[in-house]
């Protein structure tokens, strides 16, 4: 279980990311931030792996405090959250195995993986996450050369690799079209089902209907909703995207 | 005046200008006017920057007369369309003959070889401003023959010196050196004749050159390997997405870049001075040279290539769980390899260019073999240089171009 407490961030400039934001994600939910750009959805997600330091509030994952982790203990709770991001974040010009198998780095002792050794066992994960995502003919290809849909498979293989708790996605579908969005979502949708937490932002509203258990939506760096998604109705819409806002449907 | 939606309008149904509706100009109401300060500020710089050009001309003695008085240029510029790169072997025929000196003699002093060359001095004895004639033949066409006298001391005092017609023969006539130059007493006249012999083949200048230009390239190898094996690890510590999270590494980046920015700002000719001074003349000083110069400048250039990677692929790393180290390993280094390849190639092609000049202050190098020959007035043998020095840097530009375009 996810618990947010009072998380608030401050940009240097006297910018708000987040204003006191309270949560609980109780393990097994699809929960969808929504909210316009800059609303703070980046900022909360990376609060919880500290990407971003947050300025106070506390945050806690299964009962360890994430906020209060030394560098060492930090990285150890990285590894049981993985996250994906809208420009896929892959190494580029290196091939879709080493680009899994980095998933994996938390766990190899650093000497060995100067030496670019990974042991039997990880290559064997790589292998069934690679499989899993569909990519197996493609394992020795550079990861540039991938479609989008693709890439964002490798940035879910590898954020399997490990073996992760929960799962954190920042707009992981804003740089794909409809289609192949409906195709990342649903290998997300699938490892929720196995039993996994999915924390993922969407910008498209249907997207969050399809795929949400539970939605919330910031504004301004405050929570402005917290409910179903069957919950938000015109009103709620226009609440946390403005009075100008027109609902697009994807399909 | 209306113009229907939808279609284009024809042009002459467009408003002619603005005027049609403001009655001014659109050229009036685009018009744009600096203030008076800034038009008077213009002017200022205006008159500095003609004040600036009209001193640095007197202060750098430019003197266009002396252009025009172009001897040495003319030498030179024949030597640049005449460099020494084939030669042919030189066979020298020398020939004796006793000679008197301080008494205007009579007669002929006749010498001869076997292999028929003769050579006759009228008369046979002279004194300081006799005229005396010469007459050869049998030598090689268009020889250079020498005429000397034999002290018998070891010393020998050049006369004259002779070129041949084309039929192998001269005759010409010399007026006899004063007393200081050849003093009263018995001698023996010497005649040395140079002539081409046998085939054309490559000249010595030309293998010297070759071997010299060898060894420019290697030296600025052996410059650039060791700059690189320095300047990569610090180039690190100088990039600041890397550096810049903590103020202790703020302040590793800026003593780095210092660093860079210190080596960098000392040419490599000064810095090749300062190595002769420790290590001596020579090959080794020059590699010292280019390695101190290239640390700043290479650092430089691989920092820069690191603070441009996408940060999204080490925001990734980092949020697995990677430590620093992985995360530079698995996420910086596949991003850099690249340019960092282009830069290094980029950068030996500059080192070879460097290294063509070190010879200048002793560092090694061809530069080494272009000075002596300047300084020698052997402009041919300097010409073929230069030529050596144009044809690799060119080559080394392309090539280096074409690695980098296919890298990049």
């Amino acid at each position: 279980m996810l618990v947010i407490e009072h998380l608030v961030k401050d940009y240097p400039g006297n910018v708000r990311g987040l204003d006191d934001v309270s949560l609980t994600v109780p393990d097994g939910e699809f929960l969808v931030l929504i909210g316009l750009s800059g609303s703070g959805k980046s900022t909360l997600l990376r609060c919880i792996n500290r990407l971003i330091e947050p300025t106070s509030g506390r945050i806690m994952l299964d009962n360890v405090d994430i906020t209060a982790a030394s560098a060492a203990d930090l990285r150890k709770i990285r590894r049981s959250i993985g996250m994906i991001f809208q420009q896929f974040n892959l190494v580029r010009r290196s091939s879709v195995l080493t680009n899994v198998l980095t998933g994996r780095l938390g766990y190899v002792s650093p000497w060995q993986s100067v030496l670019n050794h990974f042991g039997e066992d990880d290559y064997r994960r790589a292998l069934i996450n690679i499989d899993r995502v569909g990519l197996r003919e493609r394992v020795h290809q550079r990861a540039d050369r991938l479609s989008g849909g693709q890439q964002q498979r490798v940035g879910i293989a590898r954020a399997l690799m490990q073996e992760p708790r929960i799962m954190l996605a920042d707009e992981p579908v804003a740089s794909l079209d409809p289609a192949t969005s409906h195709s990342v979502l649903k290998y997300l949708q699938q490892i929720n089902r196995e039993g996994m937490t999915v924390i993922c932002s969407l910008h498209f509203l249907s997207l969050a209907r399809t795929y949400g258990t539970r939605v919330i939506a910031l504004k301004g760096g405050k929570l402005m909703f917290d409910g179903l998604p069957s919950e938000i109705d015109e009103q709620r819409f226009k609440d946390i995207y403005g009075e100008e806002a027109v609902e697009v449907e994807i399909r | 005046m209306s113009t229907s939606v939808g279609t284009p309008a024809p042009a002459s149904r467009l408003p002619r200008s603005v005027d049609d509706v403001t009655g001014r100009s659109a050229r009036a109401i685009l018009a744009h006017r600096d203030s008076p300060a800034r038009q008077f500020a213009r002017l200022v710089l205006l008159g500095v920057s003609i004040v600036v050009l009209v001193g640095g001309w007197r202060v750098t003695d430019i003197d266009l007369a002396k252009l025009a008085n172009a001897q040495n240029a003319g030498r030179i510029l024949t030597a640049l369309v005449q460099p020494d790169v084939v030669a042919r072997d030189i066979t020298q025929t020398e020939m004796r003959t006793p000679y008197t000196v301080g008494v205007t003699g009579t007669g002929e002093a006749v010498a001869t070889t076997p292999t028929g060359q003769r050579l006759r001095v009228l008369p046979a004895a002279a004194k300081a401003g006799d005229s005396v004639e010469l007459v050869g033949s049998g030598f090689e066409p268009n020889a250079d023959a020498q005429l000397r006298l034999d002290t018998g001391t070891g010393r020998t005092i050049l006369l004259s010196r002779i070129p041949t017609d084309n039929r192998g023969g001269f005759d010409v006539e010399i007026e006899w050196p004063s007393a200081n130059t050849a003093p009263a007493g018995d001698y023996t006249l010497q005649m040395l004749v140079n002539a081409p012999s046998g085939g054309l083949h490559i000249s010595d200048t030309l293998v010297t050159g070759l071997a010299r230009m060898g060894e420019t390239i290697l030296l600025a190898l052996m410059g650039t390997v060791f700059g690189v094996l320095f300047s990569v690890p610090f180039s690190f510590l100088g990039a600041r997405n890397l550096m810049g999270a903590s103020p202790v590494g703020l302040i590793i980046y800026s003593a780095t870049r210092t660093f860079f920015t210190i080596t960098r700002s000392i040419e490599v000719l000064i810095v090749g001075l300062i190595m002769v001074v420790i290590v001596g003349i020579g090959s080794f000083a020059g590699v010292l040279a280019i390695v101190v110069h290239s640390i700043g400048s290479l650092g430089k250039l691989y920092s820069e290539a690191i603070e441009s990677i996408e940060p999204g692929p080490v925001e990734a790393i980092t949020a697995t769980g990677a430590n620093r180290v992985q995360t530079v390993l698995f996420s910086v280094i596949p991003q850099v390899i690249p340019e960092f390849l282009a830069v290094t190639i980029f950068w030996w092609d500059h080192n070879v260019r460097m290294s063509t000049v070190l010879g200048l202050v002793g560092g090694g190098g061809i530069g080494y073999l272009l000075i002596q020959y300047i300084q020698l007035l052997q402009y041919n043998q300097s010409a073929t240089v230069l030529w050596m020095i144009v044809a690799v840097v060119t080559a080394m530009d392309y090539a280096s171009a074409a690695i980098r375009a296919r890298l990049v």
